[in-house]
């Protein structure tokens, strides 16, 4: 019986490195591929072609694993799917995650087409999430799960996932590169940059994609609440809902980033209180499981990477949109980032933040739920 | 999976046994410095020397024009910079670079490396071939020009250039003349005495010596500034202890390429000539590209619309089939080929180019075992382009 073929997205990183060395263990056909998804330029001296760094670590892992390792130029692709949408949103005043559309685009549908000319039937990524049955769930190392950057992922795909180190811990992925002799990858840094933004300055590649002058990096006015001028700031785009860095002193209480509104270029500031929300409204919802919630149902919420799950209730679904009354307020709902539903470890589905209420929307009234057979 | 295929021979060739067996005392009992006066040294000098004379002899010329080198890369370099340094340090008036938009990088990078020390550049206009436009050599070939270098035969789609005009032209307006011909030479007739060029690189693993060794024809009178300094090999035009075994490696290589150029180009010829006609019939939109001018034998650089380069190389891989398409940038990925997009080639063609050239490995069973892969990889391909879009 011939093995069965799966294409190894590699970063050169220990997570994808170790998901590689993992499957072969598993008596997995496998090739390895590093996508080659932009190029840092001149900017960046030390790196002459494009994290050529991590390009050579991904080829030796593989050569170490004795399985034929492909770089995929799939600079094209990125730069229409993700940099592009990350520059727009971040110019309509919203804080992108360039992750996530990399995943659902790039990785999980582009890659893929690359695993099918391949007669790959799965693909892997490093990824601590995991996926069986044709569904997606939490990472078991509850300080790494990165299921809530996969929930744009077409459905139909999750049953091609193959994620090994969803199931480890991060201590774990770092001992197993150990026994592999992967020393150098095992002790790599954690990369918690943007692989496209050298030194994690975001504005820099703003900078670079837009035009001259654009509002999103040019002076404007700090606001409070009520309208009273307090400051001036460069640029909107510097700026995320919640963030404490950079604001005008002089408060009795610590000020944040409130709102964002690039058609008179504000950045509305206020006292942690005014970041509270209670509703949230998000588009481009894509399901991950067949049975999909629908109006009043309860569901568990996460409204960013590493936040806490909250108790929500889905209060409204038109079409991609969907809204949800949260049992509790939270923190600093920032448009652009992902919202995503979860049932325990379960993923359900997610979308992209459109705006955050300070008050939840109508919730229906418990007694007039349908009453399901028990 | 039956044995795999080789359809790489421009990338690089496998060592002959009969080269291995001519270098190899030279890793063993004869090991010696050529510059050491004692029976060692004397003994690697004279090997040495007999190298020099048996290559210069393939080429028509005398040994004291036989420079050895690491390479084409370099062979390029010393022909394009040390002209170029040369003539601007003896500020006669000569100041420009002339070279063509299908050249290899080797010359291109070297180009630019002389417009970035204050050279004019001038690149020669090609039709869809990749046959240089007299008007255009003639128009840029002026006596102000320092060095001119036109490649031979191009190396991803195979197009011979007319080498002896062109340098006759050049020669005529006191211009030095250089020929890359790294994918010429063991292809075609190349001769010192029938072209007047007055520099050629070529390189020893394209024609089945080692990796690391080349050589440069100098013709007597012409003069390079180095690009290294040292003692007094290779007369101080490329210093440093000479690479004995590598050479004679070469000299053996390109004695058995000339004598067989008679017989294996035409074998070659006749199986590229088939691979062509069955892919384009079995693939009826299938465009062979660089058709309209004299090609070399052994290259076959075809785009089938609708599919992708780096998709069909990684199939054809996974099938047991090397090919290659035009460029290989540094980090591996497969980007559009410079030349093709020189030639006019539409972009949608040119992201599809597989080159397949063909050598000493290649047998009519493995020509008929691409001949039935290709077409059957195509399809899957564009099927499964059909359901992506």
């Amino acid at each position: 019986m011939s093995r069965e073929r799966v294409l190894v997205a590699m970063s050169g990183g220990v997570d994808s490195s170790v998901a590689a060395a993992l499957l072969v263990d598993q008596g997995y056909d496998v090739i390895g591929a590093t996508m080659k998804l932009f190029c840092y330029g001149d900017e960046v001296s030390d790196r002459p072609c494009c994290s050529l760094d991590s390009i050579d670590d991904a080829r030796r892992v593989c050569e170490k694993l004795g399985v034929p390792h492909y770089v995929l130029n799939m600079e094209d692709a990125f730069g229409r799917d993700v940099l592009r949408n990350f520059v727009s949103e971040y110019a309509r005043g919203r804080t992108p995650i360039p992750c996530v559309r990399c995943n659902s685009f790039t990785k999980f549908r582009d890659l893929l087409g690359k695993a099918d000319a391949l007669d790959a039937k799965w693909i892997a990524t490093g990824h601590y999430a995991r996926s069986h049955g044709g569904e997606l769930y939490r990472g078991l190392d509850p300080a790494k799960d990165q299921s809530y950057f996969l929930w744009g992922i077409d459905r139909a795909v999750v049953s091609r996932m193959l994620l090994p180190v969803g199931a480890l811990t991060k201590a774990e992925t770092r001992a197993r590169a150990r026994a592999l002799g992967l020393h150098v990858i095992a002790d790599k840094a954690e990369s918690q940059d943007i692989c496209f933004v050298p030194g994690g300055d975001h504005t820099v590649v703003l900078a670079k994609h837009l035009a001259v002058g654009d509002a999103a990096l040019s002076r404007g006015p700090f606001v409070l609440r009520d309208g009273r001028q307090v400051g001036e700031h460069e640029g909107f785009a510097r700026f995320t809902i919640g963030q404490r860095r950079g604001l005008p002193g002089g408060y009795a209480e610590p000020m944040f980033v409130t709102a964002i509104r690039p058609a008179d270029r504000a950045v509305v500031i206020g006292p942690r209180d005014e970041l509270l929300g209670s509703g949230i409204i998000a588009r481009e919802m894509n399901w991950l499981v067949a049975d999909a919630p629908g109006v009043g149902a309860q569901v568990e919420v996460q409204i960013r990477h590493h936040a806490s799950p909250a108790a929500a209730e889905i209060v409204r679904v038109e079409g991609d949109e969907i809204e949800l009354a949260l049992d509790e307020p939270v923190s600093a709902i920032s448009p652009g980032q992902s919202l995503v539903l979860y049932s325990g470890a379960r993923v359900l589905g997610g979308g992209v933040i459109e705006a955050g209420r300070a008050v939840g929307g109508m919730r229906v009234a418990r007694a007039q739920l349908p009453i399901f057979a028990a | 999976m039956p044995a795999p295929v080789y359809l790489d021979h421009s990338a690089t060739t496998p060592v002959r046994a009969e080269v291995f067996a001519a270098m190899e005392p030279f890793y063993g009992p004869k090991f010696g410095n050529p510059s050491s006066i004692h029976r060692w040294g004397r003994e690697a000098r004279a090997a040495l020397d007999e190298a020099r004379e048996r290559l210069a002899a393939t080429l028509g010329a005398h040994s004291d024009e036989i420079v050895f080198t690491s390479g084409g890369t370099e062979s390029d370099n010393l022909a394009i910079l040390g002209s170029w340094r040369l003539l601007r340090d003896k500020n006669v008036g000569k100041r420009a670079v002339v070279t063509t938009p299908i050249e290899h990088k080797a010359i291109l990078a070297a180009s630019h490396q002389a417009a970035h020390e204050g050279a004019e550049e001038r690149i020669l206009s090609v039709d869809g071939a990749g046959l240089v436009r007299r008007e255009s050599f003639d128009a840029l070939v002026r006596e102000d020009v320092a060095i001119c270098s036109i490649m031979w035969v191009n190396n991803e789609i195979g197009t011979i250039q007319p080498i002896a005009d062109f340098a006759q032209r050049a020669k005529s307006r006191g211009v030095l003349f250089h020929t890359d011909a790294v994918q010429a030479f063991g292809h075609i007739a190349v001769s010192a005495k029938t072209a007047p060029f007055d520099m050629l690189s070529l390189s020893g693993h394209k024609i089945g010596a080692p990796k690391g060794i080349g050589a440069m024809y100098i013709r007597r009178g012409t003069f390079v500034e180095p690009l290294q300094f040292g003692g007094s090999q290779n007369r101080g035009v490329r210093p440093g202890t000479e690479n004995v075994a590598a050479a004679v490696a070469l000299a053996r290589a390109a004695e058995l390429a000339v004598e067989e150029l008679e017989t294996e180009m035409p074998r070659l010829e006749k199986m590229r000539d088939y691979l062509q006609r069955e892919l384009e019939t079995r693939i009826p939109d299938a465009v062979v590209n660089g058709l309209g001018a004299p090609r070399a034998p052994h290259i076959l650089n075809i785009s089938v619309p609708g599919t992708d380069s780096e998709s069909m190389l990684m199939a054809l891989d996974m099938s047991g089939v090397a090919c290659s398409s035009g460029s290989a940038c540094q980090s591996g990925t497969v980007d559009p080929s410079h030349v093709l997009e020189a030639i006019g080639v539409p972009r949608e063609l040119a992201i599809a180019a597989v080159r397949m050239s063909l050598g000493s490995l290649t047998t009519d069973a493995c020509i008929e075992r691409v001949v039935q892969l290709f077409p059957a990889l195509i399809s899957k391909a564009r099927r499964l382009a059909g359901v992506a879009s």
